[in-house]
Formats: C-alpha cells, structure tokens, sequence
C-alpha cells in the first residue's frame, strides 16, 4: 500500500467501513430478531386484518372486522379470566414465597433440606406438573377427593365446577412458580449485606420488625422483578389449562392465550385472522401490565 | 484493501441468502399434475407400465396399539406389492391435528397421497376440491363395493357417491355395570331402551353410603358432542338442515331445537337430582369413572369396549346394550361414522393416486378388516370380513362386541342417520358441548343454553359457505 495523504475522498470511505463492521457484527442478532421477532409480529398485524380461505391462508382485506368481534360479551369474559388468573397465581405465589422466604431465615436444623425441598417445584416442567395436579383433581378417581372421602367429606368438583376450576388451576400455577420465586429471593436474601442486620439487632429490631423495616425493603428488587416476570409468565400460560381444563368448564378457564390457541388451531377452526387480532390485544395487554408495573411499583424499589 | 473484502463479504452473503430464499420457495412442483385431470382416477396400467417403484405418503391419526395395526397393514401390503409400490405411514398426531397438518399442506401443495380424516371433516374435504372421489376408481375398476357396510358407506357419499373410502368405524354403546344391575334388583338382561328408561334406572342404581355420600351413580358419561349428535339421530332428527347438509350445503346447525334441549334437561335433571356423575368433558374421565364402577350405566364408543372388559376383569362384568334411543317413539339409528380415507389428486401423479387407491383397496378387504377389527376394536367395514376365522374367535370372545355389529345391521339407512355432513363440523360440536355443560353445571336454563351455543356457531357457518359457495 502505497501512503497518500489523507484526502477528503479517502475520509468518507473509511468511516463507511467502520459503520459498515458495526452493522456486519450487528447482522447476527439482527438477523435473528428480524426472522423469529419482526417478522412474525408484522405477519400477525397483517393476518389479524385478513380473513382466511378454506385452509387458513389470507384472503381479502377485511379492516377491523376481527377487532369489532371482540366487542362481544364472551371476549369480556376471556379478559376477566385472564386478569383473574393473573392475579391468582402471581400474587399469591410471590408472597408465598416471600413468607417462607422469611421464616427460613430462622436458625433451625435442616434449613438447607427445608430450602431445597420449597424450591424443588422449579424442577417440574409445566407439562409434568400438570399432569399430577390432572391425577390430583381427576373427578373420577382423583388423589384429593380420595383423601377428603376418607375424611368422610364429600367430593369437590375441582375441575367441573365453573366457580372452582379457576381457583384449582391457579393454585396449580401456584405450585409450580412456588420453586423459582424462593430460589430468587433467597439468593437476595443471601446477598443482604450482614452488617446492615447486625446494625438493626443491635438497634434492637427482630422478628416482625426486622423483616418488615429491613429485609424485606432490601428485597424489594427481587420482589419487583418476580412480579414483572411472573405477570408476563401468566398472561401467556397454557398448558397447565390445556392439559387440566382444555378452557372449561363452561369457559371458566378459557384466557386470551387459550382462546388464542382455539381459534387457531382447536376444532379444525383455523381462523388465524381472529387468532391473530387476539395475539394483538396480548401484546397490548402485555406491554400495559408491564409498563404500569414499571410506573408504579418500580418508585419503591430500593436499588442497593 | 479492507473495504473491497468487506464487499465481497457482504455480497456473498447476500448472494447466499437469496439463493437460500429461492431453494426453500421452489420445493414443490415438479411433474405433478395439476390439470383438469388430477381429480379423475388412473387405470391399472399406470402402475404396470412403471419400471420404478412408487412412494407414496399415508397420514393418520392413530396411536397405541391402533398405530401397531396400522403399521401392520402397511407392512403386509409393501410386502406383498412385489416392489412396486411403498407405502410409508406417517403419524400425524389425533384427528383435529391431522386435519390442521393436511391444511397446512395444501397451503404448501405438499399433501400426502393419501390421508386418513374423521367422519366430521367430510364436508371439508369434499370442499377443498383436492380429492379423487372414491367412487370414480370404483367405476374404473368395476371394483365391488357391495361389500362395504351400506350405513357405513352411507355416511361418506353424496347423491349415493362415494366420496371416500371408510376405514374405521366405531359406534356409540349403551354400557352396564351387570353387578350393580343385580344389587339394584334391576334385571341386567332387560337394559334400558330410551333416556327416560335410563332416568328411572338411574335413580335405582345411585348407592349413598351411611355419611349420605354418593359411592355409585346411576349414569355418567362425558360431555361429547358426539353422543349428542347419536342421540339427535336416533330420534329421526337432522343435525343440520338442507337434509344433513346432503342436499345442499346446511346453513345452520339444529342441536337446539326440541330434541337437543330435550336430551340437555335430561342429562340435567340427572346431575341435579344426584343420579348421574359430571366428570367434565374428558372422554378419559368418564371412562375413568366407569371402570373404576362408580358408574352403572354409561354411554361410549365400541372402541373403549377392549379397554373396559381388561380394567373389569375381577371387580365386575361389562355388558353392552344398544344405544338408547332419544324417546320411547323414536325409531332411528345412531350415526356411523369414524374416519376415512381420501386419495389427493391435485399434486400428485398418475401413478401416485394409482398406488394409494391399491392400498385402499387392500386396506379394505375382508382378510384386513378382520384383522384390524381384532386389532383394534373398530367395526369392519367389510361384511365379509365377519366370516373370517380370526373374526369369528374374536368375537367368541369378546360377545360384548356383538352389539354393535347387530346394531348396524338393525339400522335403517335414514337422512338422520347419515349424519350432518358440515365443513365447520368440529366448531359445531364444540358449540354442542358448550351448550351442553353450561346446561349441566346451571349456568344457563337448557333451552337458553342450547340456543346460544347454536348461534355462536353461526358465524363460522356463513364464513364457510361464503369462502366455498
């Protein structure tokens, strides 16, 4: 290479080559995001104002006829299910888990075995879980009703009562968050600097006090972000509904995703338009929760 | 010197992934046959003339020991089909999940030459107009068809063409728990011909223990749009109109009208009064219920006879009885139905069709059908097929079985009887089911019930109609 001075001409390409690596180290991610994130989410905005021929391919333009669709009675339903779910199987599952949590902290024997066995849920996939809670609840020959009939108490509906499917299958989601919401906060717990607890005994603080005061304000990031994570988690829960109440009975289970899933796929329906004009809302839904997550609760987090 | 690399880098890639777009997008096509003649059949000649083998897909939604027997079949038939012709079985998940992956596959024009769908996915076939209608290599071949069960065959033709080829059928049994029959001082010979016999039976079969808790119901069956569906029939009603969607295509669906909700305040008033178990719309748990001899009278498919009689052995006796009727007057049959088998023309050569209508033709034979009824519990759909040996010890053994084939001989070819024959039939009986158990669990009157789930099925009606009318 033969050395010029530098000149205006030369100075342009050079920066070009520098964006232009930038862009190259860039293209993998970009890549993947644009396949498996742009385009589906542009391809579901497209199909959410199409309608669909025989076998489920787009056909004419039809504007919001499948947003106007929801405005029924039934899709008010699916959102109170949905938000029902939420909150019962985020909320009680977080403070469940911040309560034992707590009382771990005591200095007993075998708090290892005890912390290991309340975390041992996360070990279950969603799929396993449910299909025990399936045997649990079965309402033929299901463990629970088993042991209340020997209690001589008579049998629950679990899954066949409208007003008690919901609460079954949220304390099965329950259960199965139970694991990974302990093993986060007792890693924050962990991390609590013992200096700051030693100050406050010596304060005289314990018990309640300590814990309300001191650990749990310290914990409040973990708290956040289980909460953020696990509301993301329960929006778009589906199998532990389709494998213990495909939705039923009577729809008491049926949430956005479920109703998602059975104008897809359910029934030979393939009705992707109105799928996919459901998939929308989620995502609004979804975004909401978590921005107003972030808006409200995350002013009283207290970042160490 | 760098850039001009990063150039060539960056155009290479580009390159790369162009033609990688166009290969994944040319995939189909190539010497198929997409004419006006894809949907005629081929003679014999086709295949004689070949000098190579043919390959031809098969897609069904049969597991267990159902897949074992299909497997079997294939296995037989590329065996004896002197090389010429290979039949390759693909497991395609159960119904619902078949029929999606054959839409998805006309979609791609990549479909299986031939593909097993259920009776309720008859309409769409028919409709989606990528199918050789089974009677055309009927008459090409002289083939004699008379040996196929009339009522079953009935089921799967238009204007009395024979749209596809059944393969297996079940029909819906009335099941007794004998023993609890006796306990009740109820003659287990004379079962109960109609709901309302059911009803009273019931009371008397619902055994409370000491506590007042329930031990025994009367009757418990799943919440299956199907039996619902067998029972409308039974009383000489249509499903759906436009003569069960025969005549024309049916522009709405019947199940609320007088028998529907007469059958929904039936099954009501039996939960309500405590005679008869809800366990929810899993066929599973119903069946769950019965074996486990909670139940003494019961309503399922000929095919969970198999399984009964195994999970009875030892605790009680199972005996099967005619499917009872929707009212005392009633003189119609159930619906029989199952699945079927469909040769795709539209993408598919001469000799492709040729091999898969070969396959039919031996699926169908007295000799298999024996084999797979013994294999699986499904009804043949050859009558000849009851003539052969096996057949015949089988049935010696399992005279439960017996049943249901007196049952479909004993049927009336009827219109009702036929079954609705509607492109969205899946969503209808989904809807059936919704009406169902809102009626069952009380949060709807039946009639209202009923009536709503009709119209919530409406609208997948007329967009159907409207995208193949």
């Amino acid at each position: 290479m033969t050395s010029t001075p530098p000149t205006v001409r030369r100075g342009t390409p050079a920066r070009f080559t520098e964006s232009g690596l930038g862009w190259l180290l860039l293209l993998p991610s970009v890549v993947v995001f644009a396949l498996f994130v742009f385009w589906p989410l542009g391809r579901t905005l497209y199909l959410s104002v199409h309608g669909n021929d025989l076998f489920g391919a787009p056909s004419v333009f039809v504007g919001a006829e499948h947003y106007r669709e929801m405005l029924s009675a039934g899709f008010g339903k699916v959102l109170a299910t949905t938000g029902l779910f939420t909150l019962f199987s985020v909320v009680p599952a977080v403070l469940g888990a911040l309560f034992v949590v707590l009382l771990l902290e005591a200095r007993i024997r075998g708090v290892r075995v005890l912390r290991t066995a309340f975390a041992l849920p996360f070990a279950f996939s969603v799929a396993t879980a449910s299909v025990v809670f399936a045997v649990i609840y079965n309402p033929a020959i299901g463990v629970a009703n088993g042991v209340l009939g020997s209690l001589g108490i008579d049998r629950v509906n679990w899954l066949t009562d409208p007003s008690i499917a919901l609460p079954a299958v949220c304390a099965a989601t329950v259960w199965m968050n139970f694991g990974y919401n302990v093993l986060v906060l007792s890693a924050g717990v962990a991390a609590i600097s013992p200096e700051v607890v030693e100050a406050a005994r010596l304060d005289g603080a314990s018990g309640w006090r300590l814990a309300s005061r001191i650990t749990v304000p310290l914990l409040s990031p973990q708290l956040f972000f289980l909460v953020v994570v696990s509301t993301i988690h329960a929006l778009q829960s589906f199998g532990q509904i389709h494998i213990l109440t495909k939705g039923g009975p009577d729809q008491a289970t049926t949430t956005l995703v479920y109703s998602i899933y059975e104008k897809a796929f359910a029934f030979g329906s393939s009705d992707f338009g109105s799928a996919s004009a459901q998939a929308v809302v989620l995502l609004v839904v979804m975004l909401g929760c978590t921005a107003v997550q972030f808006g409200v609760l995350e002013r009283r987090v207290h970042y160490r | 010197m760098r850039q001009p690399k990063l150039r060539r880098a960056m155009t290479a890639f580009v390159a790369l992934a162009a033609a990688a777009a166009l290969t994944a997008c040319g995939g189909s096509g190539s010497g198929t046959d997409s004419g006006k003649d894809a949907l005629e059949a081929p003679g014999a000649e086709v295949l004689e003339k070949a000098t190579d083998k043919t390959t031809i897909e098969f897609w069904h939604g049969m597991k267990g020991a159902n897949a074992a027997a299909i497997d079997k079949l294939v296995a037989d038939f590329n065996a004896q089909s002197g090389g010429k012709v290979e039949v390759k079985a693909i497991y395609q998940g159960n119904y619902d999940e078949t029929i999606a992956k054959y839409k998805a596959s006309v979609q791609q024009k990549n479909t299986p030459a031939l593909v097993q769908i259920y009776d309720i996915g008859s309409r769409f076939m028919v409709d989606s107009k990528q199918t050789v209608p089974m009677f055309k290599f009927i008459d090409k071949d002289k083939f004699n068809a008379g040996d196929i069960e009339p009522n079953i065959a009935n089921y799967y033709s238009i204007d009395g063409k024979l749209q596809s080829m059944p393969f297996n059928t079940s029909t819906p049994l009335l099941y007794l728990n004998k023993e609890a029959f006796v306990r009740a001082g109820l003659d287990p010979t004379k079962p109960p011909a109609n709901l309302d016999e059911i009803g009273e039976m019931a009371k008397k079969l619902t055994v409370k223990d000491a506590g007042g808790k329930t031990v025994q119901y009367g009757f418990g069956a799943a919440i299956y749009g199907w039996l619902l569906e067998q029972l409308i029939a039974t009383d000489g009603k249509e499903y759906c109109d436009n003569g069960n969607g025969r005549k024309g295509l049916a522009t709405k669906v019947q199940f609320d009208q007088e028998t529907g909700v007469r059958v929904a305040q039936w099954w009501v008033d039996l939960v309500k009064g405590g005679y008869a178990t809800n366990t929810g719309r899993k066929t599973d748990d119903a069946q769950a219920a019965f074996k486990a001899g909670t139940v003494a009278m019961h309503l399922e498919s000929t095919g969970a006879m198999r399984g009964y009689v195994d999970a009875a052995k030892g605790k009680f006796t199972v005996l099967t009885a005619p499917y009872p009727k929707a009212s005392g007057a009633a003189t119609g049959g159930p619906i029989i139905g199952g699945a079927s088998l469909w040769i795709n023309g539209v993408g598919h050569s001469d000799k492709e069709k040729r091999a898969a209508w070969e396959f039919v033709k031996f699926a169908v034979s007295p000799a298999q059908q024996a084999r797979w009824h013994t294999g699986t519990g499904y009804v043949p759909v050859n009558a000849k097929a009851l003539d052969e040996q096996i057949d015949k010890d089988w049935v010696a053994q399992y005279p439960q079985f017996k049943t249901a084939v007196d049952q479909l001989h004993a049927l009336p070819p009827s219109v009702a009887s036929a079954g609705c024959l509607l492109g969205v039939m899946p969503q209808a009986r989904k809807a059936s089911e919704d009406g169902l158990e809102a009626a069952i669990v009380g949060s709807k009157p039946a009639d209202q019930a009923m009536k709503d789930a009709a119209a919530s099925v409406q609208p997948a009606i007329d967009s159907y109609n409207k995208s193949v009318g």
